[in-house]
């Protein structure tokens, strides 16, 4: 019941947030084209589902740290912490399942939305290519989970409702420019995230394989990120 | 089987926050069975004390068990709160769920469950099964609050302020189910300020201020032990001469002195005697005058 009560607490912010990311999604990919420019109709339309990838991060990153700004400590600032914490369940395993209901509604927000992207282009005769959405959802998943961990991190830090997503914006937006500098530039969780590190300008297209060190790399910073949060939940006085 | 051995002791829990002590040194023994009622001003430490029971606060030192558990154990804190039902302060519940989605998701947490008792309470609270918490009154998420605690048959049940928020019908019907429930076995340990209501149904009372326990006693043993004697003198003594063991507070106006004692009552009576009283008045107290000469004295 735990999990029931995970997706009561987060569904309205993750249906809108769905609603509202496949709904622009879905748009890019009927209107993006229009006014193309003199490329092969190919290339342009990598371009419009790249363009559509840049912006269904920059609205999975906004969705995804909305949704993490729950659990105990967001509970103890409405005063219903002491009745989570009075159930027969380790605070461990509360935060456990709001890291997997977390996890399962953030991939949701990507597999749904590029599934929509690509259905509708398959649909209505545009190109499409299942090994670009995968290389767009693999780059999107791995390196978004650095923002994930920031996000539950800091939900398990800073108290206020508003405060906690102010602080994380504030963090995503610090790494954008602390990694603008050219040393920086290619460890840009940004810039990987919406697969500008593998773009090929030329056809629009992600070259090469799947980074999956990369990916390694980001998943093995978010995981004590996670960890951390939860000693801390699990050490705070309630 | 009924046993003797208390369901909540403590052993010097302290809790401190900064400089701050919120709780001192708190030994608190509480039967098995019994209402006991803790009693205290408001920030005296109540709260503190009971989450720390519940495992939300960690103590700064000494050490507690409840229901044999130790309190400081996470795992074995996880176990006792399966036989404990709580109904905290602020009576604050999920926002986003009905009462029908709290009932469910609260009844899944435990065994001892009574659905006979869920539907007697939902029906005498009159509790709109459909409606979001986010909408009820504060008054009903009380009854909701108290319809989640009272709905099994926990080992122990702790309140804190269970009446606030309600009506005197609420009041009447949650004293009523405190004492059926005690009735049936269930240790219930509750913090008030309502001293009409711990007079009414508590065996036992824990005082507690500015974080000390400076009470614990049977409520019976309180009425019989604690008395008000007002003394006449024609001739004032020094309040040194009536300073004797069990003696609370002494207050002098004119030739006359008002002397509070938790216990040897007879023995002052005696001494005042002795200094020549023309007049000796020895009359009991209730609750609410121990409660204020402690909390003065303190």
């Amino acid at each position: 019941m735990l999990w029931y009560k995970a997706w009561l607490e987060t569904r309205s912010r993750f249906l809108f947030s769905l609603i509202g990311i496949v709904g622009l999604c879905s748009f890019n990919v009927f209107y993006g084209d229009r006014g193309a420019l003199s490329y092969s109709k190919s290339e342009y339309y990598y371009r419009v589902l790249g363009a559509g990838h840049v912006f269904l991060a920059l609205m999975w990153v906004i969705a995804v740290t909305l949704l993490m700004m729950g659990g105990l400590l967001r509970e103890r600032a409405s005063g219903v912490s002491s009745f989570t914490l009075a159930l027969p369940v380790s605070r461990m395993r509360l935060m456990l399942v709001r890291i997997g209901m977390g996890l399962m509604q953030s991939i949701v927000l990507v597999i749904v939305p590029w599934s929509v992207m690509f259905l509708i282009a398959a649909t209505v005769g545009k190109t499409h290519s299942f090994s670009q959405a995968a290389f767009y959802i693999a780059l999107l998943l791995g390196g978004g989970s650095l923002y994930f961990a920031i996000a539950l991190l800091i939900s398990s830090l800073v108290e206020g409702e508003y405060t906690a997503p102010i602080v994380s914006y504030g963090i995503a937006l610090a790494l954008l420019i602390v990694f603008d500098g050219d040393k920086l530039r290619s460890y840009d969780p940004w810039r990987f995230i919406v697969g500008w590190l593998y773009l090929d300008r030329h056809t629009a297209l992600l070259a090469g394989p799947i980074p999956w060190l990369h990916i390694a790399v980001t998943l093995l910073i978010a995981l004590p990120m996670m960890t951390i949060s939860i000693r801390t939940i699990q050490r705070r006085d309630f | 089987m009924m046993t003797d051995i208390p369901v909540i002791q403590t052993t010097y829990l302290s809790k401190s926050y900064g400089s701050v002590e919120a709780v001192r040194g708190v030994n608190l023994s509480v039967r098995p069975h019994q209402i006991t009622a803790f009693l205290g001003l408001n920030g005296a430490g109540k709260s503190t004390t009971i989450k720390m029971l519940l495992g939300m606060i960690e103590p700064s030192s000494g050490e507690g068990k409840v229901l044999g558990k130790r309190i400081a154990d996470p795992a074995e804190s996880v176990e006792l709160r399966r036989k404990i039902a709580y109904v905290s302060e602020n009576k604050r519940l999920y926002d986003y769920m009905t009462v029908e989605q709290i009932i469910r998701f609260t009844r899944s947490f435990y065994t001892d469950w009574r659905p006979d008792v869920e539907q007697q309470l939902l029906r005498s609270y009159e509790l709109p099964l459909k409606r979001s918490i986010k909408s009820l009154s504060k008054g009903m998420r009380t009854k909701v609050a108290l319809l989640l605690a009272l709905a099994r048959r926990p080992e122990l049940l702790i309140l804190d302020e269970p009446s606030e928020g309600l009506d005197p019908i609420g009041i009447e019907q949650m004293l009523e189910s405190l004492v059926a429930q005690c009735g049936e076995g269930t240790t219930v340990f509750f913090s008030s300020h309502q001293i009409p209501e711990v007079e009414r149904i508590a065996d036992n009372v824990c005082m507690i201020h500015r974080g000390r326990l400076v009470i614990d006693a049977s409520l019976d043993d309180m009425r019989q032990s604690y008395r008000q004697i007002d003394l006449t003198f024609s001739s004032l003594p020094e309040e040194k001469e009536l300073r004797l063991a069990g003696v609370e507070s002494i207050r002098t106006s004119g030739r006359q002195m008002r002397v509070f004692v938790s216990r040897n009552a007879e023995v002052v009576v005696e001494r005042a005697r002795d200094l020549h009283a023309s007049s000796v008045e020895v009359a009991s107290v209730g609750l609410r005058e121990i409660f204020l000469e402690t909390v003065k004295e303190s």
